[in-house]
Formats: structure tokens, C-alpha cells, sequence
């Protein structure tokens, strides 16, 4: 996929997603019909808090992540708009997957871990005492690095979120829907009742998202989703990911830089020290960088 | 500003708790209660010995029962020291039979044994800590005994050496399995390093492997001691039931008598026809200088092999 | 330079290539030793046990030529040939020794604990708790909380009733009485609660409510035994059977059918008694443990086209009969063992010859029991705590990392101590009679809880991380987490554990001898509070009987069957642990 069907490909989506939102950004089309959308976030985001046509879903303000006395996220700021794709990029050990824990709160469960600043979701800071971590990852799922389907039958294993929510109505119907969402249900339909574990890795993969999809959550943290997979089942699992933007905000950590160019419209670069070096539109990072480092990371020449 | 409305929407989404929160919660205290029984435990043996030793101290002189030599039920005469002379005499012996067998075992565990003589050779250790002890008690009676007697040694009915024969026997798999451990836990990289300068495995073994893992060998030799004093059916079955002092004038007569250590005066003196008042109290003197002695060995097994653990991870 | 040229490459020095030798030979047999030391003693323990010496040679030649060579030959050919066809074969072979002891064992409960009609009326009782909660999940699928409160409520009041109120009075320190009074409570109508002082009427509440099992017990239409066996115990096991063929064929109307075929099979033991003379219900018992799982296993085999293996147990029952045949047909004596079936049947005797293990075997069984009530639930929950719940830092977390130092050291503290623990706890402190089954249970099951947390500790901690991770990550709370994704996996494990553990507490004595356990006892005990006896205790007074026959005889078979039964429960747990380890790779 080359660097223009992605563009097409977002522009597309900005239509069919946001048109009201856009009206009332007061979004003027573009007549041309190419890469508005990004150009007017890439503006705006720029000289507003406020970034481009989408709303804002997760805004990371002053964000410090310690491990110990480590610190591995450094005074991070970034905005996550609506129903795009946003990727977080950098090389191993900058923090990218630590900040994309920070959100759902997964890094409660490390008893080491320790937060300060904000992070909002929808306006509320997650790290409110009166925040529940359980009710937060309802609304905001995740898909792991490796394929981890829980050694239950695929039909059982979509389920699971809907069941634990006591959400049993119309189970058939959602889980089939949930399958069919993440492009596997012509694939497995017929062995439902079959355990996950005898997938290939990449319908593994594919049915993590399926189960992640089920229980409807607003936003999708990917935490290299794609990096244990072979070429084909990759490629697989980046269109689905697009596809899925246009219901979701998907937030995925990628040491992929290619991956990242094709898939995400926004695209932050962390560098070692879990320092956020740039955060923008995707082309204007690959293209035209304004700091040097991320234009030596993107080249290849650290990292 | 729509934001604003998603925006609360979405935070009482997010601390609103899911149903059952509640229930949660009376699972984790359910849940530490269970956990908490084993500190429960612990206190309730240390209660229970220390008021039935207090008990027993306020009727007898605890410097009669810590330096008295003599042990006699009818008499009233409670010294601990002849009970004290059979947990040594036979803790000294099993660890002669024990210490040189399972730290062989384990070297060549180890060192030498292909993988496939390992996967038999180990679980078979363990079986042997498997066996109930009355079960080793049974076999030191009705056939070691009479082995040695055939040998031409004066054993008696009861004796000192067949019941710590066995009680060796018996803790060898805990010196074996914990040294082993000890042992495999040395990176590999020393040896390499041994071999590299022209060491044969003999000497890898004894001058690498060894000295790196010592501390969790000699853990487990203090585990393993504890083990032995604290054993009590081998000899309450195959010992006999009259403590003695060591006699130092015949060393050998006192592995061929009978004798009796702390634990299987326990049992004696729970049996004892007349076990009331101070006979029976005397039990609960006698458990807890077993318990204080064995806690203090593991505790200081732990922490030698905590520390040892350190080094290598 | 030749010379050096010649040292360098050379063999190393005779010396230490033989130091080394000898230092490996001196590793290795000391690792024998031990070993051999222990099997020889075991074989002079059977020798005693079985006396094979005592029958005619010529039994044994028939014996060696029907049943051992074939049996030997075709287990060659597995180890050589066909290893999984082996694995078949012992696990076929096994299975129907396992059920029978466990047929032994219930008959045991049968005979001893719970009259058919009591076990028939308590699975009614359980049964409508379990209906009655499915119900409320049904109609009040969103108040779990309550569920938690009703579950425990309703099966007491269900399975066991209330206490009738009188009995209350007795109960209780002087100034905190449950009066009953005459005024007020007629039968049926009322309590009334005097707190010292504070008095309080209930009108409303009946003189006691009265459990189902009661009534099922009372009612005037009860069925056959058998029959009551047919839907109490091979119902529950065929629904099981039928769901696990059900899946295994992934078609619910196999499993439908199975279940179907099973309860047929069940029906048809009932005919067998006037046939043998047997009474139709242990021929239920030993179908229900035996022949079903039996069944439900061979036809798995089937599935796959293993059937080289269901040739072993075949061999090894078609050369046992022909060799009785043939002996018998030649008029050879077999040997005059102790461990007979006269054995395990009969009670403790001072004549060598009539003395059995059965009051004491029983005894064992019911003490396990106990042990299993009580440290299963508390030992798995400690465990679930301590690895998933407990914080590692804080105030918590310090006394978290004592509970754990405190477990270790708990399971190093000599056997005998846990005995005065029971011993003042249970007996001088809650007055649970002397040497009663249910203070031995309690006292071993304090002394293997450590043993039961550390296992099911490790089989939760071998839980893959990343499920865990997917689970919280879709919203899961911690305990939905424990009770859907980490028990399941662990369980195996867990399971493993217990029976090891379970293993260690058979063989304990020391503790029974302080608790007063009996040395002997002559009626099985009836209920957990009566006075036992446990085998190895049992044992343990047979060592001090004078006679030959005694020590080489009646002792050495009681050795014997305390081994077999913890070789078999220690089987178990291997193989449950090894079919575990291979389905999770």
C-alpha cells in the first residue's frame, strides 16, 4: 500500500465519519477532495488546544509515568482525536507501550508503577479516585502484542466480555457481529463450538479484536498488535484496523514505521525517556518532521 | 458544547462501578480471611506452648527441666536432657547417613545424569520423602535391626542406630532436591569458564559448581536437620522408650541401646496412664523447645538461601 | 619442540581422568543406594505381605506362563513400539482401579456415614438449592449480592433446616439464652428471644423449619434403594459423561445419547441381582465408578484408532482366568496371603489370623475427608489471595510477605507440634470428644493447609500472564478474572497438589496419637464425631504385638495397603498432571 491510497483512504472516511462534526467545526471542503481533513488538523493543531475536526477522546496532560525511581514517560501532552487512527511510535524502551497502558490503567496492576498529571477520557481524568479501572476498560479495550485468546471456545471467548457484563441478550447475534466486524466470521463459522487455540496466529489475533469489539468500547488501544504475525496475516489485520476507525478511535504502538504511515491519520514519536518529541498529522511526520532527531529516527539513522 | 454532554455521559460511564462491586469486595475479605488462617495458625501453636509450658514452669522448676538428667514418669522426675542426648544422638547420625548421600545425589543429578536418567531418578528421590514415616519406623524394626544383629552388631530390640538409618534415609530427598536446585541454579557460564581453562568435570564439580551453590546446599542440610529432629514416628516405633545420656565413656554402646528423643517422649507422655497435672503439662515444655529449635532452623535455612538466591538473579 | 608437542595433544593425566571416574561412579551410587535400599526393604514387605513362597511351584510356573510373560511381552512391545498404544494400555488398566477403589470408598459411605435414602434425600435438597438459585440468576439477573447472601442461606435452610428453637435454649453462655417461651411459642407459631434483659417476640416464625431431605426422608412413597442410586449417583455421572461426549463430538445429540445409554446400562444392573445374589445397588456403585468412565474413555480410543492398547487389560484378565483355571483344574495351592479380602473386611483381632484393617481403613477414608472439607476451600483461597489480590507494597503488603514467609516456615514445623495445637484447641478448648474422627481431620488438616496453599500457589502462578492481561483488559474485575480465566487453568494443578498433599496426610500419625486417635477399634465409627482409628495408627500398634505373625503378617499387609492406597492417589495426581502438561502444549 503505497503512501497516496492512505491518504485517499482517510478522506474517504472523513466523509462518511464526520460530517456533522465538521459542520459544526465549521469545516469548509475542500473542492479539491484531497487530504482536507489532515490539513486542517495539522493547522489548527498547531495554534489551538483543540485538534482539527474530530473531537477529542483522550487528552494526556503533564503525563509522568515512574517504574520505581525509573521514569519511563516524561511530562507528556497529546490530544487523541475522535475515530482516527493514532499511532505511537519510537524505538524499544520509549515509553510508547508504557503510555498506552497509562490509559486503560493497566499499569495498576504493576504494583511499581506510578502516575502523575492527567489523563483525560471524554473530560474526565481517569486517574480520579472515583474512577473505576474495570468501568474504564469497558469503554476503552485493548488488543495485546501476542495473540492471547483465553483457552475457551471462539464462540466462548467473544462472549467473555459480554458475560462478565451480564449482557447475555441477543449473545448469538453480537458475537456474530463481533466476528463479523473483525473479518473472521467467514472463517470460523462454522467451528464456533472449536478451541481458540487451534487458530492460525493471525486469526488469533484477529479474534482478540473480535472479542474486543464485542462489549462496544469507544476507543481500541493496540499494543503491537501485528509484530508476532507473519506478512499476510499482517496486512490482514492493518485493513481490518482501518475499517475499524471508522467506528472507533484506535489508539496502536508501533515499531513499525511503515505500518504507521499506512494506517494512522495522527502520529506521535516518543524517543528514549518516554519523551513525546513530535505529535502530528501522520504525512506532515513522515514528509516534513520539524524536529531533526524524529527526521533521523524516521530515516533510519537512530533507532 | 457536545463535548461537554459526552463528557459527562462518559465519566459517570467510568466511575459508575460495574455491577457487583460490592461482591468484590467480599471476596477479597473472604479471600484474605482464608490467607490469614496460616498467621492464625502460627499464633495459636505459639499461645498454646507457651501457656502450657508457663503452666508447667509454675509447677516445675525450669532449671530442673533444662539441666535435670534423669527422666522418669513415675517419679515425677522430668530433666530434658536425657530426651535431648536422643534427638541429638539420632540428628547427628541421620545427617552422617543423609549429608554425604543426597549431596552425591545431587551432584550427580546435577552434573553428570543425562536428562532422561534425571526425569527417573528424580521424581524416585522424591518418592522416598513420600513414604509415611511410620511406614520407615516399621521397616528400621522388623528388618533393619535384625540385618544388623546378623551382621554380628549388639543391637537390641530397640536401638538408636537402625531408627537413624532410616531417619537419614528418609531426608536425603531434602538435601538431594534443594542442593540439585542449588546447583542448577549456577550459571552456566561458570562452568564454561571452568572448562575453558582446561578443568575436568571432577574439578568443575567440586572446585566451581559447589563452592558457587554452598550456601543453598548448606540451606538445605539445615532444612533437612530440622526434618530429623522434629521426626517422631520412626522412632517412637523403632527406638524405644527410655532416654539416656550419652555415655561417653562406651561411644558405641549408645547407637546400639535403645534411647528416645524429645518428640517420641511426646507421644510416650500423652499415652503415660497417669498423664494429668504436671506430666502433662511437661508435653507442652518439651513442644516448645522442639518448635523454637526447628522454627530457628528454617527460619535461618530461608534466609541463608534468600540471600543466596540474590546472588545469582 | 617435539616433547611439547606431544604433551599438549595427549590424553590428560591417568590420575585424574581415574579420580573422575571414580568420583561419577561414587555420585551415581549414591544415588542407587538410597533408592535400592528402600525397594529392597518394600519387596521384603510384599514377600511378607503376599508370602509367594508359601504356594506350590508349579502355581507359579502356570502363572508366569499365562499371565506374567504375556503381560511383560506386550508391555515391551509398547515401550519399543507403540508408546502411545502403551499409554493407552495403562490408563485403561488403571482407570478400573482407581473406580473400584472408589466404589470401595462410597460403599464405605453407605455402609458407614449416610443410608441410601439420607444420600438420595440430600441430593434432592442440593439439587432444588441449585434450582432455586438458577431461578433467582433468571429473575434477578442483576443482584449478585444478593445471590451471595441467599446461596448460603437457602442450602442451610434447604439441606439442613433450622434448628428447632428449644434446642436453642441449651445452646450459649448463661446471659445470652435463646428462650423459648411456652406463651408465646406454640409449635409453629412463634420465638421469643430473651438477650438477658433485652427481650424480643417473633410471632411470625415457625417452631423450626423442617429441611427437605426431612421430608423427602418422611414422605410415604420412597423408591427401591437401587432405584434411588439410579437417579442420585449414575443421573448426575451420565449428565457429566453425556456433556463430555457431547463435546467431544461436538454434537449435543451424541451426548444426549450417551447419557441415555448410560442410564439403560444402570437399569440393566438392576437385573443383576437375583442373578448373582449381589445386591443390585453395589452393582450400581461399582457400574456408576467402574464401567462408565471405563466406557466413556474405551470409546474416545475408538474415536482415534488406538486400539493396540485395549489389548493389555484384555491380556492381563483373560491370563488371571486362565491361570485360576488351570491351577485350579491341576491342583496347585496359591499362596496363603495375608492381605486378602478377609483382611480388608474384618475388624482388629489379638488372633493373628482373624485380625483385618477395615475399622481402620475406614477411619482414614473419613479423616481424608475432613481434611479435604477443610483445607481445600481455605488452602485455594489463601492461594488465589496471595497471588492474585495481595499488594505488594503498603501495610498490606508487608503483612502480605509474613503470611507467605510464616507458610513456609509452617510447613517445617514438626508433625508432633500440630498434634498439642489439636490437641488443646480442639479438644480442651471446643470440647470435640477425645480421639474422635473429626479432630483428627482438623489437627492433619492444620498441618497439610501449608502444604495445600504453597501447591495451588504454584499451579496459579503457572498461569500465563498474557490471559490475565486480556482479561482485566476487557473490563474484567479481579474476581471475575480468578473465577473465569485463572481457576479454570489452574485447577489441574490445584487438583495435583491436594491429592500430593492429601498423600502426606494419610500417612500421618503423630499428631492422631496426641488428638488421642484410637489404637484400635473394633465397629468402624458411624459419624465424624465418634471415636476411630486410622491405618497408620493402626499400624503403629501393631508394631509393638509380640507375635511373628503379627510383625511378618498381619503388620507388614497393613504396610501394604496404606502404600497401595497412596501409590494409587500419588498415580493419579501424575497423571492428572501429565495429561494437563500435554493439552496446554
Amino acid at each position: 500500500m503505497t503512501q497516496d491510497n492512505v491518504t485517499d483512504d482517510r478522506t474517504d472516511r472523513s466523509t462518511i465519519v464526520s460530517p456533522e462534526d465538521a459542520g459544526n467545526e465549521s469545516e469548509t471542503p475542500d473542492p479539491s477532495g484531497e487530504s482536507s481533513l489532515s490539513r486542517s488538523i495539522a493547522a489548527e493543531g498547531r495554534d489551538g488546544e483543540r485538534v482539527g475536526t474530530a473531537q477529542t477522546v483522550l487528552e494526556a496532560r503533564d503525563l509522568n509515568v515512574y517504574y520505581d525511581d525509573v521514569q519511563a514517560i516524561d511530562d507528556v501532552s497529546l490530544a487523541i482525536p475522535e475515530n482516527r487512527v493514532t499511532a505511537l511510535i519510537g524505538p524499544s524502551g520509549c515509553g510508547k507501550s508504557t503510555f498506552l497502558r497509562s490509559i486503560n490503567r493497566m499499569n495498576d496492576l504493576i504494583d511499581a508503577a506510578r502516575i502523575e498529571g492527567e489523563l483525560l477520557f471524554r473530560g474526565k481524568n481517569v486517574y480520579d479516585d472515583d474512577v473505576d479501572p474495570v468501568a474504564l476498560r469497558r469503554k476503552v479495550g485493548m488488543v495485546f502484542q501476542h495473540p492471547n485468546p483465553f483457552p475457551k471456545s471462539i464462540y466462548d471467548n467473544v462472549a467473555y466480555g459480554l458475560r462478565i457484563q451480564d449482557d447475555t441478550e441477543n449473545l448469538d447475534e453480537r458475537v456474530e457481529t463481533a466476528l463479523k466486524r473483525a473479518a473472521l466470521w467467514d472463517e470460523v463459522k462454522d467451528q464456533l463450538d472449536e478451541s481458540a487455540l487451534d487458530l492460525s496466529g493471525g486469526q488469533q489475533q484477529r479474534l482478540c479484536i473480535a472479542r474486543a469489539i464485542a462489549v462496544d468500547p469507544e476507543v481500541i488501544l493496540m499494543d503491537e498488535p501485528a509484530s508476532a504475525l507473519d506478512p499476510i496475516a499482517t496486512s490482514k489485520i492493518e485493513d481490518l484496523i482501518e475499517e475499524l476507525a471508522e467506528e472507533y478511535t484506535v489508539v496502536i504502538v508501533t515499531h513499525n514505521m511503515q505500518q504507521a504511515a499506512r494506517i494512522s491519520d495522527r502520529t506521535a514519536v516518543f524517543l528514549t525517556g518516554g519523551e513525546l518529541v513530535e505529535y502530528d498529522d501522520t504525512e506532515t511526520i513522515f514528509e516534513n518532521p520539524e524536529s531533526q532527531r524524529v527526521e533521523d529516527y524516521i530515516t533510519g539513522k537512530f533507532g | 458544547m457536545s463535548t461537554d454532554t459526552t463528557g459527562t455521559d462518559a465519566a459517570t460511564a467510568i466511575t459508575d462501578s460495574p455491577g457487583g462491586a460490592k461482591r468484590e469486595r467480599l471476596y477479597r475479605y473472604l479471600l484474605f480471611a482464608s490467607a490469614s488462617v496460616s498467621i492464625l495458625v502460627t499464633l495459636g501453636i505459639v499461645f498454646v506452648l507457651v501457656t502450657g509450658a508457663l503452666e508447667f514452669f509454675g509447677q516445675y522448676n525450669p532449671l530442673d527441666f533444662f539441666l535435670g538428667t534423669e527422666w522418669n514418669i513415675d517419679q515425677h522426675k522430668l530433666g530434658v536432657l536425657p530426651a535431648l542426648s536422643g534427638t541429638i544422638l539420632v540428628t547427628v547420625l541421620s545427617a552422617m547417613v543423609a549429608i554425604p548421600i543426597g549431596l552425591a545425589a545431587a551432584t550427580y543429578l546435577s552434573e553428570y545424569a543425562s536428562p532422561r536418567a534425571r526425569s527417573i531418578l528424580k521424581p524416585a528421590l522424591e518418592i522416598l520423602a513420600g513414604i509415611p514415616t511410620v511406614v520407615y519406623g516399621y521397616f528400621a524394626l522388623v528388618y533393619v535391626t535384625p540385618f544388623l544383629a546378623a551382621f554380628g552388631l549388639p543391637v537390641g530390640t530397640f536401638n538408636v542406630l537402625s531408627a537413624s538409618i532410616m531417619v537419614g534415609i528418609m531426608i536425603i530427598p531434602m538435601v538431594s532436591s534443594l542442593s540439585e536446585d542449588a546447583m542448577s541454579a549456577v550459571p552456566d557460564s561458570l562452568r564454561q569458564a571452568g572448562y575453558g581453562m582446561g578443568a575436568t568435570k571432577y574439578e568443575v564439580s567440586t572446585g566451581v559448581v559447589i563452592p558457587a551453590a554452598i550456601s543453598g546446599i548448606f540451606s538445605s542440610f539445615i532444612l533437612a536437620l530440622s526434618r530429623a529432629i522434629g521426626e517422631t514416628m520412626i522412632v517412637a516405633v523403632a527406638m524405644g522408650q527410655s532416654p539416656q545420656l550419652l555415655q561417653f565413656a562406651e561411644p558405641l554402646a549408645n547407637l546400639f541401646e535403645s534411647n528416645q528423643p524429645m518428640t517420641s517422649a511426646m507421644i510416650t507422655l500423652v499415652q503415660a496412664e497417669n498423664a494429668a497435672g504436671v506430666i502433662y503439662q511437661s508435653m507442652f515444655a518439651i513442644g516448645l523447645t522442639l518448635f523454637v529449635v526447628t522454627f530457628a532452623m528454617n527460619l535461618v535455612s530461608n534466609w541463608i538461601a534468600a540471600r543466596y538466591r540474590e546472588e545469582y538473579e | 619442540m617435539p616433547t611439547g608437542e606431544a604433551e599438549w595433544h595427549g590424553a590428560e593425566s591417568e590420575v585424574s581422568q581415574t579420580r573422575g571416574r571414580v568420583f561419577e561412579a561414587l555420585c551415581l551410587s549414591a544415588t542407587s543406594i538410597a533408592l535400592v535400599s528402600v525397594l529392597v526393604l518394600l519387596l521384603y514387605v510384599a514377600n511378607d505381605a503376599f508370602k509367594p513362597l508359601s504356594a506350590d511351584p508349579g502355581w507359579h510356573l502356570v502363572i508366569l506362563v499365562t499371565l506374567v510373560l504375556p503381560a511383560v511381552g506386550l508391555a515391551l512391545y509398547y515401550y519399543r513400539i507403540d508408546e502411545p498404544a502403551g499409554e493407552v494400555a495403562y490408563t485403561v488398566t488403571g482407570l478400573p482401579i482407581v473406580g473400584f477403589l472408589l466404589a470401595g470408598g462410597l460403599g464405605v459411605v453407605f455402609a458407614e456415614l449416610l443410608a441410601i435414602d439420607e444420600y438420595f434425600a440430600l441430593v434432592i435438597g442440593v439439587a432444588a438449592v441449585v434450582a432455586l438459585l438458577f431461578a433467582h440468576t433468571r429473575l434477578r439477573p442483576t443482584a449478585p449480592l444478593e445471590r451471595v447472601v441467599l446461596a448460603p442461606l437457602l442450602s442451610i435452610v434447604v439441606v439442613f433446616g433450622t434448628p428447632p428453637a428449644a434446642i436453642a435454649q441449651f445452646i450459649g453462655p448463661d446471659d445470652w439464652q435463646l428462650v423459648v417461651d411456652p406463651a408465646v411459642t406454640v409449635p409453629g407459631l412463634g420465638w421469643h428471644l430473651d438477650l438477658g434483659g433485652f427481650a424480643l417476640t417473633v410471632p411470625g416464625l415457625p417452631y423450626r423449619i423442617v429441611s427437605l431431605p426431612e421430608l423427602v426422608l418422611k414422605s410415604p412413597v420412597l423408591p427401591l434403594p437401587s432405584l434411588q442410586l439410579l437417579a442420585a449417583l449414575t443421573l448426575p455421572i451420565a449428565g457429566l459423561a453425556g456433556w463430555f461426549v457431547g463435546r467431544r463430538h461436538e454434537s449435543r445429540q451424541d451426548g444426549l445419547l450417551a447419557t441415555g445409554l448410560i442410564l439403560v446400562g444402570g437399569a440393566a444392573t438392576l437385573a443383576l441381582e437375583p442373578a448373582t445374589g449381589v445386591a443390585a445397588t453395589t452393582w450400581l456403585v461399582v457400574y456408576t465408578t467402574t464401567v462408565v468412565p471405563l466406557a466413556v474413555y474405551v470409546e474416545g480410543v475408538y474415536r482415534r484408532g488406538q486400539l493396540a492398547g485395549l489389548a493389555f487389560p484384555v491380556v492381563l484378565v483373560a491370563g488371571g482366568l486362565a491361570g485360576a483355571v488351570l491351577t485350579r483344574a491341576l491342583g496347585l495351592a496359591g499362596p496363603d496371603v495375608w492381605l486378602d479380602w478377609g483382611y480388608l473386611t474384618s475388624a482388629p483381632n489379638s488372633d493373628p489370623a482373624l485380625a483385618g484393617i477395615y475399622p481402620a481403613l475406614v477411619g482414614s477414608i473419613m479423616l481424608l475427608i475432613v481434611v479435604v472439607m477443610m483445607t481445600f476451600p481455605i488452602g485455594v483461597g489463601a492461594a488465589i489471595y496471595l497471588e492474585e489480590y495481595a499488594p505488594s507494597s503498603g501495610l498490606v503488603g508487608k503483612f502480605v510477605t509474613l503470611i507467605e514467609i510464616n507458610i513456609s516456615n509452617l510447613a517445617g514445623v514438626p508433625s508432633v507440634v500440630y498434634g498439642l495445637l489439636g490437641l488443646a484447641v480442639f479438644i480442651r478448648w471446643a470440647q470435640i470428644p477425645n480421639g474422635s474422627i473429626i479432630v483428627g481431620g482438623l489437627t492433619v488438616g492444620l498441618l497439610i493447609l501449608p502444604i495445600v496453599i504453597i501447591a495451588a500457589q504454584e499451579a496459579i502462578e503457572a498461569v500465563p500472564d498474557s490471559l490475565r492481561q486480556a482479561s482485566y483488559g476487557m473490563g474484567s474485575t479481579r474476581w471475575q478474572t480468578v473465577r473465569n480465566i485463572v481457576l479454570p487453568e489452574a485447577m489441574p494443578g490445584i487438583l495435583t497438589g491436594t491429592i500430593l498433599a492429601l498423600g502426606r496426610a494419610i500417612g500421618e500419625t503423630a499428631p492422631l496419637l496426641l488428638v488421642g486417635i484410637a489404637a484400635s477399634v473394633r465397629l468402624a465409627p458411624n459419624s465424624f464425631f465418634d471415636l476411630g482409628s486410622a491405618m497408620p495408627r493402626q499400624i503403629f500398634t501393631w508394631a509393638f504385638e509380640p507375635q511373628a505373625e503379627f510383625r511378618y503378617g498381619v503388620l507388614a499387609a497393613g504396610v501394604v495397603t496404606l502404600l497401595v492406597v497412596l501409590l494409587v492417589m500419588n498415580a493419579t495426581a501424575i497423571v492428572l498432571r501429565n495429561k494437563f502438561e500435554r493439552t496446554n502444549t
